[in-house]
């Protein structure tokens, strides 16, 4: 077991650590660098030489694997620098920003659940009637129509002609609700059609049908059998996709005026902000692992074959 | 048993967010009413911001929200340096500098501002801010009393405009929280600051101006125009710094808002760069120059919210010069007519010198919407005329133009005189060693007048050198000047009393600010 642990630990930091040095490749080959923003020459008078002396100063003239090498002794430490924008520790902004982010994905994943569960078993089970129809049609829209639209449009309705929902900043629940609504519309059309090709897949199987053979009510043979089936494909989906849902969440962020961590990143992309950046990067890394390895396990309970499979294997 | 329990937990789930969506929707009404007795305005404003340092964050926020305040202020009538918490200032040889400072004035924790304090918030933003280190060039600071002697690293003229610079504000350092909790001089001090959401404030009474007629702010950020207007629409917020132009004649529609224009000192411009063999022809850029449809643009892209440039300093400035009307030729035939003394010839309707089509590279970007706009505009002028211009999108200006020399015009935008003083524009933009010198300009004359201003401090004759200098420009076309874009504020003129929207876009809650 410790053995185990031991390896998994190893894994993950070779993982993290590629994951680190790809990105640093990246930002620092992407052209530019932070030095005028730095030193604000929109509104400061600097002269070229003041210029090349930050740069030289900062370290944005030693070949890439002196820097790489630099950072790499930081992160060993814990230390993830300071912002060149705002001065302030990485961890400390991104830390900050982090729960309302994962509050903005929890909210869009909720609304996400209540809209893809009953209309795409529905649509499953009615295949070719009107409801399924209906939420093809629903599903098309619902990923042809732009977000930032979207979320005017509900601006529009909820905060200013029918209701005076909040539809700026981060100030308890009510102001979430939005937010949430947007970005879970968007993302639902999606799931809608998944769910339901997956559920039809399930229907058709053996032991769909030798349940039915057994005498086992539909309802059960939905709720215990096909329903849980059907998931495994849909939560892959749901995990290889959440590192661009809480990336994406920018626009969201934008029009809301949500202090989420999409935008931070934004900013900090714009600006140059390589410690922000690989602070970022590192923070989605961990997460998206996380996830992925939750993911994996509820395999195990989601289909038992899994589990006898393994337990042969093991013979 | 067992292996029910994952699937009992995903149904409640499921049903648990139905019943939280459900009860979400039904509760609409807003969290706090404000009540009639509390006096409270609601600015939303166009950046955010994550961070408050007073000396490091480059949006200004604690000085913009009326918590910090500097030693010096530009003057919205005359563009003018005035006194603010210093009373006065003086050097003979622009290397010394006396600096009288108010003695009336307190923090917002009840503390006197004295020199010390002064000089420790002074020596803050220097640590913290290598750009305040470089634009102050501060060698020492000494303080006595209400009195401050500061010498600088070189003779330095314009260094009592640079304290306009809001992040020279004065801070009482002492404070354990600086960053997330500045305790400034001005009339609102800070209660709740959410990093990239909102600022709450209330009125600071001993405020040594006069304690402000309101008992609270809320300064908000939203980056979305559309957004920021229909905030206003919905009586969410008071006052709206730019809302979205499209929009504005909606707003207008509504009874009592209130929609206000003032142009800045930002100026649109199309940078030339002189290392290219077309373009050190005077006649070309002259040609150029001409073929720049000003006023067009200003009510097309701008639609009508900004002022044809014809220099780069706002001509409210007392040292823009006043271009003689019949000094230049514009229109497409005056640009035929410079192409012409500059040699070239329209064969097959392309304007063509030896053999060789004129054709241009232009650079635009993206970050300020209306540059590609205006490449495009150029463009298709150019075109009318047989003028072959290339339009070349790049993401970070500052970078491409110093690294890469392979374009002919560029789009740029520029602060001309952000804190009053011609100093910085000319310095950053035509000296051979200034860092925004993409036209690659190496002009002896004007470097001569650059280096003269750069020595001299008699406010007067600094104004004639810096008019000396745009008019040198002007002459030799080193840059055309396109536009300065106007901003716009939108507030709910049956509630708000007192707003002045500046052309510094410095100062925005002031304690005059009221309500009706």
């Amino acid at each position: 077991m410790f053995r185990i642990l031991l390896r998994k630990f190893l894994e993950v930091f070779i993982f993290l650590l590629f994951i680190m040095f790809v990105s640093f490749l990246f930002i620092r080959l992407a052209p530019g660098d932070p030095v005028l923003t730095i030193l604000n020459v929109d509104e400061l008078s600097v002269s070229q030489e003041q210029v090349e002396a930050v740069r030289e100063e900062m370290g944005f003239n030693d070949s890439l694997p002196v820097q790489f090498g630099n950072w790499l002794l930081d992160f060993v430490r814990l230390d993830f620098g300071v912002s060149y924008s705002t001065g302030q520790p990485v961890m400390q902004t991104l830390m900050r920003a982090l729960p309302a982010t994962a509050e903005l994905t929890i909210g869009a994943l909720l609304v996400m659940l209540v809209i893809a569960i009953p209309l795409g078993s529905l649509s499953a089970l009615h295949r070719g009637s009107w409801i399924d129809r209906g939420s093809r049609m629903l599903s098309i829209v619902g990923a042809a129509v732009p977000s930032f639209w979207l979320g005017l449009i509900l601006i529009d309705m909820f905060g200013v002609r029918f209701g005076n929902l909040p539809t700026m900043g981060r100030d308890g629940f009510t102001s979430l609700i939005l937010p949430s609504l947007t970005l879970g519309l968007a993302i639902s059309s999606v799931y809608v059609r998944l769910l339901r090709s997956s559920l039809l897949d399930s229907l058709s199987q053996e032991f769909v049908r030798s349940a039915r053979a057994r005498g086992v009510s539909e309802g059960r043979i939905f709720m215990l059998h096909a329903f849980r089936h059907s998931l495994p494909p849909v939560i892959t989906v749901f995990g290889v996709s959440l590192g661009s849902l809480i990336g994406g969440v920018v626009v969201i962020e934008v029009l809301f005026a949500y202090p989420g961590i999409g935008k931070l990143v934004v900013d900090a992309i714009r600006q140059r902000d390589y410690p922000l950046i690989q602070g970022y990067i590192l923070i989605m890394a961990v997460v998206v692992f996380l996830v992925n390895t939750a993911v994996d396990l509820s395999y195990r309970y989601l289909n038992p074959e899994m589990k006898l499979k393994e337990k042969e294997a093991h013979r | 048993m067992n292996k029910k329990t994952p699937l009992l937990a995903l149904v409640s789930l499921a049903l648990s967010a139905g019943l939280l969506s459900a009860c979400g929707s039904s509760e609409s009404s807003p969290a706090a009413q404000p009540s009639t007795d509390n006096k409270n305005v609601h600015f939303l404003y166009n950046f955010s911001t994550s961070s408050l340092d007073p000396h490091v964050d480059s949006s200004y926020v604690p000085l913009r929200a009326g918590i910090t305040e500097t030693l010096v202020r530009l003057d919205e009538e005359n563009l003018t340096v005035a006194p603010w918490l210093a009373e006065s200032w003086e050097s003979e040889d622009g290397q010394h500098w006396t600096i009288d400072l108010r003695d009336d004035v307190t923090f917002q924790n009840g503390k006197p501002m004295t020199g010390e304090s002064v000089k420790a918030s002074l020596e803050r933003a220097l640590e913290e801010n290598v750009a305040i280190q470089n634009a102050l060039k501060i060698d020492t600071i000494e303080a006595e009393g209400d009195k401050l002697e500061i010498t600088t690293t070189q003779p330095f003229p314009e260094f009592a405009s640079e304290l306009v610079n809001p992040n020279t504000a004065i801070i009482d350092v002492s404070e354990s929280d600086v960053v997330n909790k500045p305790i400034g001089t001005g009339p609102f001090k800070l209660t709740s600051f959410t990093p990239g959401s909102k600022l709450e404030l209330d009125r600071y009474d001993e405020y040594w101006d006069g304690a402000s007629p309101l008992d609270s702010i809320t300064f908000s950020f939203n980056e979305d125009a559309n957004a920021r207007t229909l905030a206003l629409k919905s009586g969410q917020v008071d006052i709206v710094y730019r809302p979205e132009v499209e929009s504005l004649e909606s707003l207008k529609a509504i009874d009592g808002m209130t929609v206000e224009s003032t142009s800045t000192f930002r100026v649109h411009q199309l940078t030339m760069n002189m290392q290219r063999e077309s373009m050190k022809d005077l006649n070309v850029r002259r040609a150029l120059d001409a073929l720049i449809d000003r006023q067009g643009i200003v009510d097309t892209i701008l639609l009508g919210y900004g002022e044809a440039a014809i220099g780069p300093f706002l001509p409210s400035l007392p040292f823009a010069p006043t271009y003689a009307e019949t000094a230049t030729q514009s229109g497409p035939d005056a640009a035929v007519n410079y192409l012409q003394e500059a040699g070239y010839t329209l064969q097959n309707g392309v304007m063509t010198k030896d053999g060789k089509p004129l054709q241009l590279t232009l650079l635009t970007y993206s970050s300020r919407a209306d540059l590609p706009l205006i490449a495009q505009v150029f463009q298709s002028d150019a075109k009318k005329i047989g003028i072959d211009v290339q339009i070349r999108q790049i993401d970070t200006p500052e970078d491409y133009m110093a690294s890469n020399r392979d374009w002919d015009i560029a789009t740029y935008s520029n602060l001309t005189a952000p804190r009053g003083d011609a100093g910085y524009y000319l310095n950053a933009t035509y000296h051979p060693k200034g860092a925004l010198n993409f036209s690659g300009s190496e002009d002896p004359e004007l470097t001569k007048i650059i280096d003269e201003l750069n020595l001299t401090v008699a406010p007067e004759k600094r104004a004639e050198l810096a008019e000396k200098a745009a008019n040198y420009v002007h002459d030799n076309v080193l840059n055309s000047f396109v536009l300065h874009p106007g901003t716009i504020v939108a507030y709910n003129g049956k509630k708000i009393k007192n707003w002045v929207t500046t052309r510094s876009e410095y100062y925005m809650i002031t304690n005059k600010l009221d309500v009706m």
